[in-house]
């Protein structure tokens, strides 16, 4: 609270231009955010000014994890048993995806609206899928349950690769597939509310990284709403890296990966050696 | 006391490594097996990658075979000679194995594979200790009946094979591709189901080549230490799987645990404890069968992709 007083203090302080056109600016209370050893979450609150905000106005607050890389794969019975098949594979989806609102998303903006900006889980992922589309072939729904969800042609003759044939109504499956595995592991987080206004034109937005929370780098978008359209923007970015111990294996078993192999064998005969002269004098 | 593994990138409470590390320690020292078997289960159980979990396994059986393979080295009850050729053919089902490991991680089979091998591997020998235990237990109960001892067998097809050599420490004359095919097929189970293959290692060297009882777990052992070190190395430096900080937590635990285990399966009787191995085995095989074909709670499985793809 105190820090919040400090930062409306300071921002009060500068020039005030009350009649200029909307605007947004937008601070977190820290750049970097450390995984260390004892890392079990942590919360992340921004702060942020907005200029000529009337009763009307909604902030948005976004945070985006780094992209990755996905094979998403449905599971089959066959033979009995569940087998991974169908596999659909999507570029950059973000690692981690938040959204803190002043009002439940959906009264700020219509559906519409969030699809052409690309904002909440399911604009984004949808956005992520259209990007996709030209490395698959989308064949239309008319095919049956039966009919597998993905046919991979056979190869041009000239021996090009032929991108798969997948049902387009399935490919909304797989959206709520990702969607659903980040809720799970807490990556994935679109809480109702988050962004409290405080006076001034001031608001704060607390948002929580999860014990799992990816590495890399995150950007922070901030939005001001009016009448259900953004009017301005403003990014911050926010960088959440390994540091002490966690740092200094990963970066070890990665940049290093022969010694580190060889050091983990000797690790663990060392331990093996100890245990036997603790245990086992006769 | 949470803490935050650095390869396997979750959080885990640190005594719940401890204690997972002391319980299969425990049951490895009262029954003499490794215990990868219920150790990798059991991580991919509390949320560990499931690649990250079999390396980090045969990070953590190097550190249990060192301190195990010790008493055997002074007891000279260890015959060094098949240990070797076991050890030729297990490091190049190694090899072979973390290749294999890579391309099925590229084709998201992976988790499959290690079910589908823990399934049938420990259905196989779970059901054949058990029904050997439980001959034994029955026939002890009736004493007249084991006055008439079985005469010793035949090797059969393995006497005639070529390349014999001698191995004075078993008394054995034996040709030398048995040792190396047994130890080919246990060092691709190293790599891909992150065991030691103790649990499979030792019925083949008794009931395959004969060797006298007394030298098979020593040699066991020691194969199993270079397999599983090899292994290691392959894994960190191949697909860069290994926790080390997770394998050290194992240790700790593990070899605690096993010391109390070894005395507690001091005060039962050995075929009462193959019993219990084998209904251990049986459980964790059913477990992993259940799994198989149960529906999941989540049709879609969502794989990194970049990752082992390749080599």
């Amino acid at each position: 609270m105190i820090a919040s007083l400090a930062l409306a203090l300071t921002l009060q302080g500068q020039p005030q231009i009350a009649t200029e056109a909307p605007g947004i600016v937008a601070a977190l209370t820290q750049e970097t955010v450390e995984i260390r050893e004892d890392f079990d979450g942590a919360e992340l609150v921004l702060y942020g000014a907005t200029r000529g905000l009337t009763i009307q106005d909604e902030i948005v607050v976004v945070l985006r994890g780094p992209g990755r890389d996905l094979r998403v794969m449905q599971k089959r019975r066959s033979f009995g048993i569940w087998v991974n098949a169908s596999p659909l594979e999507f570029d950059d989806v973000p690692s981690y995806y938040a959204i803190a609102t002043s009002l439940p998303l959906e009264t700020i903006a219509g559906p519409a609206e969030l699809e052409r900006s690309g904002i909440g889980l399911q604009a984004m992922l949808e956005a992520n899928a259209t990007a996709m589309e030209p490395s698959w072939l989308l064949s239309a729904s008319t095919l049956t349950a039966e009919t597998p969800v993905i046919e991979q042609p056979a190869a041009a003759p000239d021996g090009a690769d032929v991108p798969p044939l997948i049902r387009r109504d399935a490919v909304a499956d797989y959206l709520a597939a990702i969607a659903r595995a980040g809720r799970r592991d807490n990556v994935f987080a679109e809480a109702q509310r988050g962004v409290e206004i405080l006076d001034g034109g001031l608001f704060r937005a607390t948002i929580a990284l999860p014990p799992l929370t990816p590495v890399g780098n995150y950007v922070a978008e901030v939005y001001l709403f009016r009448d259900g359209r953004p009017i301005a923007s403003r990014s911050a970015s926010l960088r959440v890296e390994k540091a002490g111990i966690e740092r200094f294996f990963y970066e070890f078993a990665h940049d290093l990966p022969t010694i580190y192999g060889l050091f983990c064998v000797l690790m663990a005969m060392l331990a093996g050696y100890l245990a036997n002269l603790a245990f086992n004098r006769r | 006391m949470q803490i935050y593994l650095p390869i396997a990138e979750i959080s885990v409470n640190i005594f719940v490594l401890l204690g997972l590390g002391l319980g299969v320690g425990f049951l490895s020292g009262m029954f003499g097996v490794g215990g990868g078997f219920l150790m990798t289960p059991l991580l991919i159980f509390i949320g560990v990658p499931p690649a990250v979990a079999v390396s980090t396994g045969a990070n953590q059986i190097v550190a249990s075979s060192v301190s195990g393979v010790f008493p055997h080295w002074r007891r000279k009850t260890l015959d060094i000679k098949m240990g070797v050729l076991l050890l030729i053919g297990g490091s190049v089902g190694s090899i072979a194995g973390v290749q294999l490991f890579a391309l099925l991680r590229g084709l998201g089979q992976i988790d499959l594979i290690i079910s589908l091998s823990y399934v049938g591997f420990l259905g196989v020998v779970g059901g054949l200790m058990m029904v050997e235990s439980v001959r034994s237990i029955l026939r002890n109960a009736n004493p007249d009946k084991s006055a008439a001892r079985r005469p010793l067998r035949k090797r059969g097809w393995i006497d005639r094979l070529p390349l014999k050599m001698r191995f004075p420490a078993s008394g054995l004359y034996i040709s030398v591709l048995p040792p190396l095919a047994i130890g080919l097929f246990v060092g691709t189970l190293v790599a891909i189901m992150g065991v030691a293959g103790g649990f499979i290692m030792v019925p083949a060297m008794i009931y395959m080549l004969r060797m006298p009882t007394n030298v098979v777990v020593g040699t066991s052992l020691f194969q199993i230490l270079f397999v599983t070190a090899l292994t290691t190395f392959l894994q960190a430096a191949q697909n860069q799987t290994v926790d080390i900080l997770l394998a050290l937590l194992l240790t700790v635990g593990g070899v605690i645990g096993a010391q109390f285990g070894a005395r507690a399966g001091r005060n039962v009787k050995a075929e009462e404890l193959r019993a219990l191995l084998a209904a251990l085995v049986l459980a964790v095989c059913l477990k992993m069968g259940w799994d198989l074909v149960v529906t999941p709670s989540d049709l879609f499985v969502i794989l990194p992709r970049g990752a082992g793809e390749g080599f």
